[in-house]
């Protein structure tokens, strides 16, 4: 008896292993016999992710023959996974540097939209006022050679601030970044000290600063910077609400002509309208400390890093179909996308250029 | 040193002595009163610990468990997580679909044939298996998998590593399992003239199949609440799965808490607490359900596993 | 006599265990091979991760394509690693055998069941929700209120005292993963337990002891080897553990704990969150670096399990 009903057990297990056999194939049969669709991976900024997500959901009704799954992995992934092919679209707010262009000259940097850089602060007491920083300041609180808040450098700055005398706790990201790359980009620009020691990339080896704290992706500088009074960090843009919120300060920083000037839309387009002469052909450039009484100094190109030689033809139509509407400004580049994450929308003459790369992919 | 004590006042009357025991008595008194406090205190943090898990996720899960979950596939923010749901049955059917096999195979050879040399290091290795870091597993199945043999991020790539994960586990437990058996058993099968393979397949394994059965139970827990291994094998996916092994990516519920909850929006972070609440419970699911498998079997049957 | 097909059979597929093991370990050495030659073993203790200037053009350096100014030292994940790992296993002990007792000895049964599976469940909890639960819950009560209190009181005391830091760091990752590690002692000291001789603790309950009495001086003192095994065990899955260490450590670089508040980034933490920037290095020297922290990883598990499983054996528990 005993014998029988191990038996019937055995039987269990072996229909058990059936039906899940049977459910997987299921499983993949349904799906299948949909209509044939073409699959796109975005990977790469957090910067630009939540664009991508306002975008994908109106362009895929749009257009249901197409799926596109987003990832906010971080701009270094974006890039190496466009390389790789892993991905079809890499987002990046950082352009890919002269090496890596020429060990893979079939990739494309399609700027999809300007964004902008804020220096927030936690300072008690100081954080419902815009306090002035510079460059060269920013870049002694980021190597320790400032390291209280009332420093002279800060309050030459300030004049009538009553800065407290407390340790500064600089913040900076632990992930590869393009918030990195152009924040050291802006450091690198204004402070040649900054630029022979650190330099400027999407990880670099920060100084060490007693008492300096590395945080992951922009929510996690948010939070780092909640949690922590005295606290300084840099945060791009489409983080704006989560810093509102949490009534941080936000920093008026020294453009190249010697102003301060706030993050905002105006000014950061005020920045864009110098720059835009200069984009070369294939749009790698730093958007970075332009001319200009009203320029804020901190933006940047939101890259789409793509392949030009697809492997597929219909892969490299759907690409180009998608990337050609997001930066239209009837398109992705709509002021109701645009506006959602407090970026800029692409001048027309780099509309142009954008194009043209985009007609690039095979 | 008070086992000596203890001997020493129980030996002996005199006077000196029994103003020792009085010391005595007051040291174990506080060590049994304190010991006691102790190790009651020290199971109620642990109870505490695994239902302030429980409760924090059911609690911060709730305004977002409605049905929306099962119909919608989730976009970057918010929707539903009918695409990761899917994801999440598939990846960890299909490892064990893989994995069953060769695992409860490897378990026949250690527990039957494997008191030698070859066995003995094989049982070592698969104990040492057992314990490499999952992020290695990972690591190893995108160089090779994903860049290396141009799968991409793909269904086969992340069932392929998560099966190589439950290997060692689901060999181990059948070996367990089926060394409850009496030996007599088998010889019984070999005295009615029935070959190793019959013996396997119709006496040893229903034998233990209460057991085995218990095993993969786990085995499936296990992989299903994994998500080292797969954030750089499977991907992620917003898209129900469309049937192909390699070259499309899959959704799966580990993956939106680790990245959801990393949004700043209250949505995204209550799809990471729904999240987690599911897979939490079908984790607790299916190892209750193990268990029940397992004592009801006994009981019903008596069985060989002690 | 015929080839025993069946056998042969079984041992074929039995082989893909030790061959998956093998092809991990011989993968990981050949694919990090420029990195162990370019890096040398003071990787291990030097304190430098820095990928180099990725906008600049590569240079070579002793024979190995690298990016201008990159190096590679992980002493701060090590210490990190097996700072938090130990600090959670000096936690988990106490905790683990005081719980083992508690359930095995000092309940009636039918109250023992359902209580055990508390401690037993808890194994099952996946990784990630262990992370959610720091992040979500731990890191701003531990952060906000209890770190301050702690810091404040100890202070002056090294290691203890000083900057309370945030929340994110050495000691939340360490009470993390000393809930993870709990139910494993836990479970592994019950069946050992329950394994000792009967006769033995009636002797000792016979001599007037109580039964905590004589858990603590008969029955712990012959379990010290499963003790020590299962601690072993412990251990590796600390060092091992991925997801909720990444979500609660602060992801440190390049610099050391000074005291238990301050952030870590842990071995196979830092694989998680870094490969992703690893990949940008257009030489991947980068990605061949984290390879080489993923073969010490592996050869520290490899070591540490062979360690336990071996004293495990000895002392007749599988």
């Amino acid at each position: 008896m005993l014998f029988r009903s191990k038996k019937a057990l055995s039987h269990a297990l072996k229909g058990a292993l059936v039906v899940s056999a049977l459910g997987l194939a299921s499983l993949a049969a349904v799906p299948a016999s949909a209509a044939p669709t073409i699959s796109l991976l975005e990977t790469g900024s957090t910067l630009l992710y939540p664009l991508f997500n306002l975008w994908v959901p109106v362009y895929t009704k749009m257009n249901p023959d197409v799926r596109i799954t987003t990832q906010g992995t971080g701009s270094g992934t974006g890039i190496a996974q466009a390389i790789s092919g892993v991905a079809q679209i890499g987002a990046s707010d950082a352009y890919m540097s002269d090496a890596q262009i020429k060990e893979h000259p079939d990739m494309l940097n399609i700027p999809l939209a300007i964004s902008i850089q804020m220096i927030n602060y936690n300072v008690p007491g100081l954080n419902n006022r815009h306090l002035k920083l510079s460059g060269p300041v920013l870049a002694g609180i980021y190597s320790g050679t400032i390291t209280n808040w009332d420093d002279a450098a800060i309050a030459k700055l300030n004049p009538g601030v009553k800065l407290p005398n407390h340790k500064i706790v600089p913040i900076h990201r632990t992930d590869g970044s393009g918030d990195t790359f152009i924040f050291t980009t802006y450091l690198s620009d204004t402070t040649p000290e900054w630029s022979q020691k650190v330099g400027y990339s999407t990880t670099v080896s920060w100084p060490n600063v007693q008492g300096g704290i590395g945080a992951n992706g922009n929510p996690g500088m948010v939070e780092a910077l909640k949690s922590t009074p005295y606290g300084i960090a840099y945060i791009g843009i489409s983080w704006k609400k989560p810093v509102e919120q949490a009534k941080l300060g936000t920093a008026m920083l020294e453009n190249k002509a010697g102003k301060f000037v706030l993050p905002t839309v105006p000014n950061a387009k005020a920045a864009a309208a110098e720059m835009v002469a200069k984009t070369p052909a294939d749009e790698r450039i730093s958007l970075v400390y332009a001319p200009g009484a009203k320029s804020y100094p901190i933006i940047n190109y939101e890259y789409a890093i793509v392949k030009s030689d697809q492997p597929k033809p219909e892969v490299a139509e759907a690409i180009r179909k998608f990337l050609t509407w997001a930066i239209s400004p009837k398109g992705g580049n709509a002021p109701h996308f645009i506006e959602a994450v407090n970026f800029v929308p692409l001048p027309e003459s780099v509309v142009k250029l954008s194009q043209a790369q985009i007609d690039k992919i095979k | 040193m008070s086992i000596v004590e203890a001997k020493t006042t129980m030996a002996s009357e005199s006077l000196s002595l029994s103003n020792r025991r009085l010391r005595i008595s007051w040291r174990r008194h506080a060590f049994r009163l304190l010991g006691g406090l102790f190790v009651t205190a020290c199971f109620f943090i642990v109870a505490f610990a695994f239902l302030s898990i429980i409760g924090d996720v059911l609690v911060r899960a709730l305004p977002a468990l409605r049905w929306k979950l099962f119909t919608e596939v989730s976009t970057g923010m918010g929707g539903g997580l009918k695409n990761a749901i899917e994801g999440t049955i598939v990846l960890s059917l299909g490892a064990l679909l893989i994995s069953a096999p060769i695992g409860i195979a490897a378990g026949i050879y250690l527990n039957e044939y494997g008191d030698n040399l070859g066995g003995r290091s094989l049982r070592f290795l698969s104990d040492v298996l057992v314990g490499v870091p999952s992020i290695v597993l990972g690591y190893v199945g995108y160089i090779t998998m994903v860049v290396y043999l141009g799968w991409q991020f793909s269904v086969a790539a992340g069932m392929l590593t998560l099966s190589i994960m439950l290997l060692p586990y689901i060999a181990r437990t059948t070996e367990l399992a089926l060394s409850a058996i009496p030996s007599a058993v088998r010889e019984a099968g070999f005295a009615l003239g029935a070959g190793d393979g019959r013996v396997a397949f119709k006496i040893l394994l229903p034998g233990a199949a209460p057991a085995i059965m218990t095993g993969l139970f786990y085995a499936t827990a296990l992989s299903m609440g994994e998500t080292a291994p797969l954030i750089y094998t499977a991907g992620w996916s917003n898209y129900m799965w469309d049937g192909k092994f390699t070259n499309e990516p899959i959704g799966y519920l580990t993956y939106v808490i680790w990245t959801f909850i990393n949004e700043p929006f209250a949505e995204s972070h209550q799809l990471a607490f729904a999240a987690a609440f599911m897979i939490t419970s079908g984790v607790l699911l299916l190892i209750l359900t193990g268990r029940w498998l397992m004592i009801r079997r006994l009981r019903r049957m008596g069985s060989y596993a002690g | 006599m015929k080839i025993p097909v069946f056998r042969t059979s079984l041992v074929a597929t039995a082989s893909f265990l030790p061959l998956s093991l093998i092809a991990l370990i011989v993968f990981l050495v050949i694919y990090s091979w420029p990195a162990i030659q370019f890096n040398g073993v003071h990787f291990l203790w030097t304190n430098n991760w820095n990928l180099g200037n990725l906008y600049g053009n590569p240079v070579d350096r002793h024979g190995q394509q690298i990016m201008p100014g990159a190096a590679y030292g992980v002493w701060f994940l090590v210490v990190g690693t097996f700072l938090s790992s130990l600090l959670a296993l000096i936690i988990a002990l106490p905790l683990a055998v005081g719980a083992a007792y508690f359930l095995a000895e000092s309940l009636p049964k039918w109250l023992a069941g359902p209580l055990t599976l508390l401690v037993d469940l808890l194994a099952a909890v996946p990784s990630v929700v262990f992370g959610l639960w720091g992040y979500s819950l731990l890191i701003p009560i531990m952060g906000q209120k209890v770190y301050p209190w702690l810091a404040d009181t100890l202070h002056g005391v090294p290691f203890l005292g000083g900057s309370p830091g945030s929340g994110y760091g050495l000691l939340t990752v360490a009470i993390v993963l000393t809930f993870m590690v709990v139910p494993l002692i836990s479970a592994t000291m019950r069946d050992a337990i329950a394994s000792v001789d009967a006769p033995l603790k009636e002797a000792g309950l016979s001599l007037g002891l109580s039964r905590l009495e004589v858990f603590w001086h008969v029955i712990l003192p012959k379990l010290r080897k499963v003790l020590i095994g299962v601690s072993i065990l412990a251990l590796g899955r600390a060092i091992g553990e991925t997801m909720a260490v990444a979500m609660v450590s602060g992801n440190a670089l390049n610099y050391l704990p000074n005291n238990i508040y301050t952030p870590i980034s842990t071995m196979a933490a830092f694989i998680l969150t870094q490969l992703e920037s690893a990949l940008q290095d257009p030489t991947n020297m980068a990605v061949e670096a984290l390879s080489e922290i993923a073969l010490v990883l592996l050869a520290i598990s490899v070591l540490v399990n062979s360690a336990a499983r071996l004293i495990l054996w000895m002392s007749k528990v599988r």
